[in-house]
């Protein structure tokens, strides 16, 4: 039995629902080797800036329980390095590009949705950062200002149609709230969760694991969180959302189409397993023939409430 | 074209103590073995689950056909589970990672410098290359690698350790800085690993008398691959990925 994976966003159309999270994936080609890229849905990059970023001193890594830390610092060599080295490559490669941005102002998210607008041919949407633990200006501290964030989305919105998400966390507070918000602003769909700050203290030094006192917790550790956020959001707004937070088996990526993601981002599972991305695509489809479910979307959002479920309801 | 990369399942065929500080462990790998320049690197997944969850990286010891030696220090959470693995116990290893040490500088003869986890690529190395001097620095003698660990070593062994029960007492730099005094040390190149103060001792003393050298200088790492930029090393360059531009870098390319 063929099982349809393809998954359809708007406008976009994907042959399939697995996706890489931003910033896990390398720049380019690093993970060619392992995996054929050309295999998964979309590509998500590595956040871009507007100027170069050198990102934080070392350590940036750390593992905790079924995580890890990381205080990277949004490094990238900024938009023109992108567009020069980085755009050829996957305009080659073809699969469907979702590039991450993040500005230090509205006026830079602005600059960077203008940048892309005139490639349609290779990117095919754009993933406002607006959740970075890991830099001061545009990131979650930045943006605990609600204005901040609208501004930046109305700046992106205002500088292109593309198809637009923005990318948000508990950590700028109420998630439904924002999520409101940001789709009142013209976004078409939501990314969530970006990382988790946490601390780690190394006993000898009693200091932080990490160089940063927080750092973005990412892993397994994370998935109840964002599964749950990811459930209320496509709950409250049925728009387009793209899940991440801890999804490393078949299983957690059934769980989030379950309650209803529309793209599964594969974040920190990269590092441990370079063809994560794969074995979960692989895994989702052996799931879907045992169950003969022939097209995904009749399981995605097929998650059944608990007070619906009852005592003694069979299915 | 992109060049297939390794990640292969093994089986242990040892996993065991060599003395108070090492452990060795040994597999069988067709894919891993391939190709391997010392001071290159293998990514561990320790266990199949989530703990721990990274992967851990460890510089090949010895590759003799499809047999690879590492040579490990039990020096925090993962290494602790890695040194309970017993024999055909499975592991998944990445494999070869990383840009290593040269293997041929010319004329000049090699002095290797090395302590702690620094040890055991550079054991490697001069199994596989000749070398004048391998020059192995430690806390005591009970932390030094066994004599039958060093047998197929080509060059000269000397040890320092910090409390003077065996070689030199005192720190390793003292023990190059007499062989590079009492020598023209142009004829020299000096390639270290071991932790961060001793390489940046060597590399001072390097810098004083003009020899050129390599380093293999890491950071914590996740991905192992270029990836997640985790790893950074300062460079005249800019900053570079431990893990795929390094660990071996040159000395004049380091910003210490």
């Amino acid at each position: 039995m063929k099982v349809d994976l393809t998954t359809r966003i708007k406008d976009l159309v994907l042959k399939n629902p697995v996706t890489v999270a931003s910033g896990t994936f390398g720049t380019k080609d690093e993970y060619a080797g392992y995996v054929d890229p050309r295999k998964l849905g979309a590509i998500i990059t590595k956040t871009i800036t507007v100027k170069p970023r050198a990102g934080n001193p070392m350590p940036r890594i750390c593992e905790t329980s079924a995580g890890m830390l990381n205080a990277i610092g949004l490094q990238n060599k900024g938009l023109e390095d992108f567009i020069e080295h980085k755009i050829p490559y996957f305009k080659k490669l073809g699969v469907p590009l979702i590039v991450s941005i993040a500005g230090e102002s509205a006026e830079e998210f602005g600059k960077l949705a203008k940048a892309f607008d005139g490639m349609k041919d290779v990117v095919r949407a754009l993933e406002v950062n607006l959740s970075c633990p890991n830099v001061e200006t545009g990131g979650v501290n930045f943006m605990k200002k609600q204005e901040r964030i609208l501004d930046a989305v109305k700046a992106v919105r205002d500088q292109t149609g593309l198809l637009l998400f923005a990318k948000i966390s508990p950590e700028l507070g109420d998630v439904l709230e924002i999520a409101g918000k940001v789709i009142g602003q013209g976004v078409e769909g939501i990314s969530l969760i970006n990382t988790l700050r946490g601390m780690a203290v190394d006993l000898r030094t009693r200091s932080s694991r990490v160089a940063k006192d927080f750092g973005g917790l990412s892993g397994p550790a994370i998935k109840p969180v964002a599964l749950r956020y990811v459930y209320q959001v496509k709950k409250e707004f049925r728009v387009p959302v793209i899940a991440s937070g801890g999804i490393a088996s078949a299983q957690d990526a059934l769980e989030f189409l379950i309650v209803g993601a529309d793209l599964l981002a594969i974040g920190t599972a990269n590092f441990v397993e370079p063809q994560a991305t794969l074995h979960i695509l692989k895994g989702i489809e052996e799931f879907c023939r045992k169950e003969k479910i022939r097209s995904l979307n009749d399981l995605r959002g097929s998650y059944r409430p608990a007070a619906e479920k009852g005592e003694g309801c069979n299915r | 074209m992109t060049v297939k990369k390794h990640d292969d399942d093994v089986s242990l065929l040892e996993n065991q103590k060599v003395n108070g500080k090492y452990y060795k462990l040994a597999f069988l790998s067709a894919k891993l073995s391939q190709n391997v320049r010392p001071g290159q690197f293998l990514q561990v997944r320790i266990n199949a689950g989530q703990d721990p969850y990274l992967r851990r990286p460890f510089s090949y010891y010895r590759v003799a056909g499809k047999r690879i030696e590492v040579l490990y220090e039990v020096l925090g959470y993962g290494t602790r589970v890695l040194c309970q693995k017993k024999k055909n116990d499975f592991l998944k290893v990445m494999g070869p990672l990383g840009r290593g040490f040269s293997g041929l500088i010319g004329k000049k003869k090699r002095i290797l410098v090395a302590g702690g986890v620094g040890v055991p690529p550079l054991v490697f190395l001069a199994e596989k290359y000749p070398a004048e001097y391998l020059l192995i620095g430690t806390k005591s003698k009970a932390e030094l690698l066994p004599k039958s660990e060093l047998k197929k070593v080509r060059a000269k062994v000397l040890c320092a350790t910090e409390d003077g029960s065996c070689g030199t007492k005192g720190r390793v730099t003292l023990l190059l800085e007499k062989i590079l005094k009492n020598r023209h040390p142009g004829e020299f190149f000096i390639q270290t690993c071991g932790p961060k103060p001793m390489m940046e001792a060597v590399i001072t003393l390097a810098r004083k008398y003009g020899i050129e050298g390599e380093a293999s200088w890491d950071e914590t790492m996740a991905c192992g691959v270029g990836a997640c930029l985790g790893c950074m090393v300062k460079t005249n360059e800019g900053l570079k990925r431990a893990c795929a531009d390094g660990p071996v870098f040159q000395f004049e390319d380091l910003k210490l």
